[in-house]
């Protein structure tokens, strides 16, 4: 009988949480007396921030309680915008389609996994969003979604930030090479890597044309003729000709960057994104003149020869170029600590708090087109919130809430042993055990069968 | 005369009817295809039932359901002694029935990027009517449970192919078809190291397809109003294949078993607005207000996690742990045993939202379907409902409602008659009537004996098997070396007596074997008797799954 009474709440509890496909939970909450990192406008002390229904809808002194609202009392606490990660595979099931070269068809937001731990532990280090980057395998990589960790939905389009503009996954040097020599295909060399690129926009800018010139006849009445074949692939390599496709790309050298500078120039591209430019220091001037952005490391390299020059100085040479430049994390190990690896480039580039905390807020939310929502606190911009205990730039710094669109998703107070929302019954899980493995590159995950006969001929 | 027409005509010469040989051979037709089942309870639909009733049953059809209803001259009398007949089951999605590719689609390709579209798991015109096989395991297996009906589909990843409403149980395969071409399959897997070999891929591949399928059958429609000065369409089997999809008048099936696996299902067919059914669903029940809305027909899966069972190795590597930890791990078991309890109570939640599922058997281990229908009852779902899922509901979505589903005159002659209440953990299926044709089930009574009986079974036996040719007599001798037994079988039409192998008597309870072998096929016979004094009664058992009454009575001795 008990267990019957309990199936029943379960089932009705089951009834009301669902909600309907796409669609976003946002809540009301009043931030009290916390010292405001607002980022863009300075800091405030003993300052009250209100989220009304998702948005901040003020920022001041003695804000009333709205009714029936959550409160948060922040006094001696530090209230900074919700951490922003430009470079991440979490909450993804997939990552490369590393089977071609060019795959932009492809889509992270179709491989989402709202269920991932990995989003929980994020945003217990304050971090509110991420760019779900496709890996990079191939030259033209995926579409990749920007998401908002809304950690407790069943509904993975729940995840995608509503209205965040389409970004694209590019790779230049030995990851997309590796791929051509495998299967004896281009690109197999940096030289194929920008042939291919370049050979791929050619195509698509006739593609382009036909069907410009078909939907032009067909406009005319009475006409009668064939249409073009259509190409997801070629239609989205239109979409980022026509600029509605932010252009991320994998990059380390000094030479592969100036190429894809080149290479944008010739096609028209205007928004384009280095992820990880270690090399970004040699050529932040060229960077910056391009009007190109770059999202780079704290201090992780080496780790393959390709990554050899590189320098804890990167970020601030970049910043004091002018170039956008953000710290990203590429791990879901560093996406827990981006303000230690923000603090980092601090400690050696001599950043102002505010130049530094940019790093890891509005900088990565321009990155992705959404620095109008995101990214600083200020009245009308989404209600995504980390608070700290102690400054975030020290070492002491400690996430205590992470909040998005006004609704508290992560409290330390509240964080319970198993934060898990769907259990795998199948699934054998060991008490106190957890991956101590290093944090590794995700880039290249879901390919280690691709290179199979790779290293059996290196064998 | 071919091979097959002549081992049978040497059989009918023998002591036992080739029907008893197993289905497979379905040579003989019954001498009637009049059935009468009587003083049976009739579930004639969930909540419809009539207590002690006759079916009717005549060249496939049902044609008479009540009380008090003429038994036909012609009839075969099933004497269903309070048992329960309910409409055949119908499962949403199976590979029950298909043959199996001989050769897994995984050669190397030169350029991975650019596979064959067989290679990349993309034939949607494939039809799952070439790959029926009548006498296959699976579909036997959920015909002996009362499945009289499944939607079959082919193997493959992306687009195996298109599925097939069909009988479990035919003369051939053409015969088992109810609906050919009855949705189109797909499952939202990648190929093996070509592309498409993720999600991703797959879904980008999934939009194209579609988009130049609505694309080129619209050309083709202006080309067939005039073919003058017009290019010629160029022929595509994949994309005609994909016309009837764009059309809306023909649904895709996904196997769709994870909460996130229905996620893309949903997207997809939000961007492209396709008919989907969402089949072998597992643990959808967060989203099923969202299911709802999308208008998605559903079939869950009838297979069920394991249900948490003490694991004494880990409580004794447990005695070393710290309390935390002790803790920590009884917190993580609690909520395993939570979670398996939610996907026994997904049904439930299904039924509560007013959803009108099926169910599917595709992923399910077939013994445990009876125990995990109980499990999902236990948690909720309602006996009526959980029958609706296993007929009516499943008759509605598949469009069969008028052919299927309930015991009313005029359906098809699909029943389940099993001797208790269906859910019932006791019950055993006795009878599955498909398509009017009499599955009688082999039902091996826990006949305990008397252990402490003494009986002597040494001599001969006259025998007397009746099956649905008629009766037959036969001889059956035994003999005791030491404590063994050993014995003969002889008499009828059999041309020479055969060894019994394996005799045993335990109590009074007696049991042998022997096998009989004409040309090529052998055919194993087992036999097992109660001995009451000078008399037994039994069962023998020919191949698989027929059997017989058998009776004896020892002769006098000379």
């Amino acid at each position: 009988m008990k267990i019957m009474k309990n199936i029943t709440i379960l089932i009705a509890a089951i009834c009301i949480s669902a909600s309907g496909f796409g669609q976003v939970e946002k809540g009301t909450v009043l931030i009290k007396n916390g010292t405001v990192l607002t980022v863009t406008k300075g800091t405030l002390a003993n300052t009250d921030v209100l989220i009304k229904d998702g948005k901040i809808s003020q920022i001041g002194k003695s804000i009333a309680l709205p009714q029936g609202a959550k409160e948060i009392d922040a006094t001696g606490l530090f209230v900074m915008p919700g951490i922003i990660d430009a470079h991440s595979h979490i909450a993804l099931d997939q990552i490369n389609e590393g089977t071609n070269a060019i795959t932009p068809e492809v889509f992270t937001g179709d491989a989402l996994n709202p269920f991932q731990m990995s989003i929980y532990r994020a945003l217990a280090g304050g971090c509110s969003m991420s760019h779900a980057l496709h890996g990079s395998a191939n030259s033209i990589g995926g579409q990749s979604q920007t998401i908002k960790h809304r950690w407790g939905t069943y509904d993975a389009e729940a995840l995608k930030m509503e209205g965040a503009p389409r970004t694209i996954k590019f790779a230049l040097g030995e990851n997309p090479t590796g791929h051509g020599r495998r299967d004896g295909v281009q690109p197999q060399t940096r030289m194929g890597v920008e042939f291919v690129i370049r050979k791929a926009f050619s195509e698509a800018r006739e593609y382009d044309a036909k069907w410009e010139a078909y939907n032009k006849a067909k406009a005319v009445k009475g006409f009668r003729g064939a249409p073009p074949t259509y190409s997801l692939r070629l239609q989205t390599l239109v979409d980022i000709l026509k600029g509605n496709i932010i252009l991320h790309c994998h990059s380390y050298r000094a030479d592969e960057i100036q190429m894809l500078l080149k290479v944008t120039r010739d096609f028209g591209i205007k928004r384009v994104v280095f992820q990880h430019t270690n090399e970004g220091f040699k050529v932040a001037p060229e960077i910056a003149a391009a009007g190109a952005m770059a999202s780079v490391f704290a201090d992780w390299w080496q780790y393959k020869l390709e990554v050899y020059w590189s320098t804890p100085y990167n970020a601030a040479i970049l910043v004091r170029n002018g170039v956008v430049t953000s710290i990203n994390s590429d791990s879901p190990d560093l996406i827990r600590h981006l303000y230690h690896e923000a603090g980092k480039t601090q400690k050696y580039g001599g950043l102002s708090d505010d130049e530094t905390l940019s790093l890891i807020t509005i900088n990565p939310a321009r990155q992705l087109g959404v620095e109008a929502r995101v990214g600083s606190i200020e009245t009308g911009k989404d209600g995504d919130i980390a608070i700290f205990k102690n400054h975030p730039l020290s070492i002491y710094g400690v996430p205590q809430y992470t909040i998005v669109d006004g609704i508290v998703r992560f409290d330390r107070e509240k964080d319970a042993a198993d934060m898990r929302i769907m259990v795998d019954p199948r699934q054998t899980v060991d008490a106190t055990l957890y991956e101590t493995g290093h944090a590794h590159d995700f880039c290249m995950q879901d390919t280690a069968g691709l290179f199979e006969s790779m290293e059996n001929e290196n064998k | 005369m071919n091979m097959r027409s002549r081992i049978v005509s040497i059989l009918l010469t023998l002591l036992l009817p080739l029907s008893v040989l197993g289905q497979d051979e379905q040579v003989l037709a019954p001498v009637t295809r009049t059935y009468a089942i009587t003083n049976v309870n009739i579930v004639q639909a969930p909540g419809r039932k009539i207590d002690m009733g006759t079916i009717i049953i005549k060249d496939g059809l049902i044609r008479a359901v009540g009380k008090g209803i003429a038994i036909p001259a012609d009839a075969i009398v099933v004497k269903a002694d309070s048992m329960y007949a309910y409409a055949g089951f119908i499962d949403g999605l199976t590979r029950a029935g298909v043959n199996k590719p001989k050769e897994e689609n995984r050669d190397r390709v030169k350029d991975p990027g650019n596979p064959t579209p067989e290679r990349a798991g993309i034939t949607p015109w494939n039809d799952v009517r070439f790959s029926l096989n009548p006498s296959d395991k699976g579909l036997e297996e959920i015909r002996n449970l009362g499945f009289t009906t499944a939607q079959v589909v082919p193997y493959g990843n992306l687009f195996p192919g298109q599925a097939a409403v069909i009988l479990s149980g035919g003369k051939g395969a053409d015969d088992m078809v109810l609906i050919g071409k009855s949705s189109l399959y797909s499952e939202l897997t990648g190929a093996n190291n070509v592309y498409p070999a993720t999600l991703l891929g797959v879904m980008a591949k999934w939009r194209e397809l579609y988009r130049q399928a609505a694309i080129s059958k619209s050309y083709e429609a202006m080309y067939a109003s005039n073919r003058s000065g017009l290019e010629r369409p160029v022929s595509d089997r994949n994309l005609e294949a994909l016309y009837p999809v764009v059309d809306q008048r023909m649904p895709v099936i996904f196997k769709s078993e994870r909460l996130l696996d229905v996620n893309h299902v949903l997207t997809l067919k939000k961007d492209l607005g396709f008919s989907a059914v969402l089949a072998d669903v597992k643990d959808a029940w967060p989203i099923i207000n969202t299911i709802k809305a999308s208008g998605a027909k559903t079939f869950l899966s009838i297979d069920l996690p394991e249900e948490v069972k003490k694991d004494e190795k880990k409580d004794k590597k447990d005695e070393g742990l710290n309390a935390a930890a002790k803790a920590e791990n009884e917190g993580l078991e609690k909520r395993k045993a939570e979670a398996v309890q939610q996907y026994a109570a997904q049904a439930a939640a299904f039924q509560k939202a007013g959803v009108v599922f099926g169910f599917s058997t595709m992923s399910a281990k077939t013994k445990d379907i009876p125990a995990n229908l109980r499990r999902m009852i236990a948690a909720g779902l309602t006996e009526d409902a959980a029958l609706a899922a296993l007929t009516t509901n499943p008759a509605q979505l598949l469009g069969l409602s008028d052919r299927l589903g309930t015991i009313d005159n005029g359906k098809m002659a699909n029943l389940v008659i099993s001797d208790k209440s269906y859910f019932n953990e006791k019950a055993k299926v006795r009878y599955v009537f498909v398509d009017g044709v009499m599955f009688k089930m082999d039902v091996k009574e826990t006949k305990k004996g008397d252990p402490n009986a003494k009986v002597d079974i040494e001599g001969t036996w006259s025998t007397v098997t009746e099956t649905q040719q008629g009766r037959a007599d036969g001889k059956l001798t035994f003999k005791k070396d030491g404590s063994n037994y050993s014995g003969k079988i002889s008499g009828g039409r059999l041309p020479s007596p055969i060894d019994l192998t394996d005799v045993s008597l335990d109590g009074n309870v007696l049991t042998f074997k022997y096998s009989m072998t004409f040309g090529s096929n052998t055919i194993a016979v087992s036999g097992e008797v109660t001995v009451d004094g000078d008399s037994f009664k039994g069962t023998v058992s020919f191949g698989q799954n027929r059997t017989a009454p058998i009776e004896g009575t020892k002769d006098p001795k000379n």
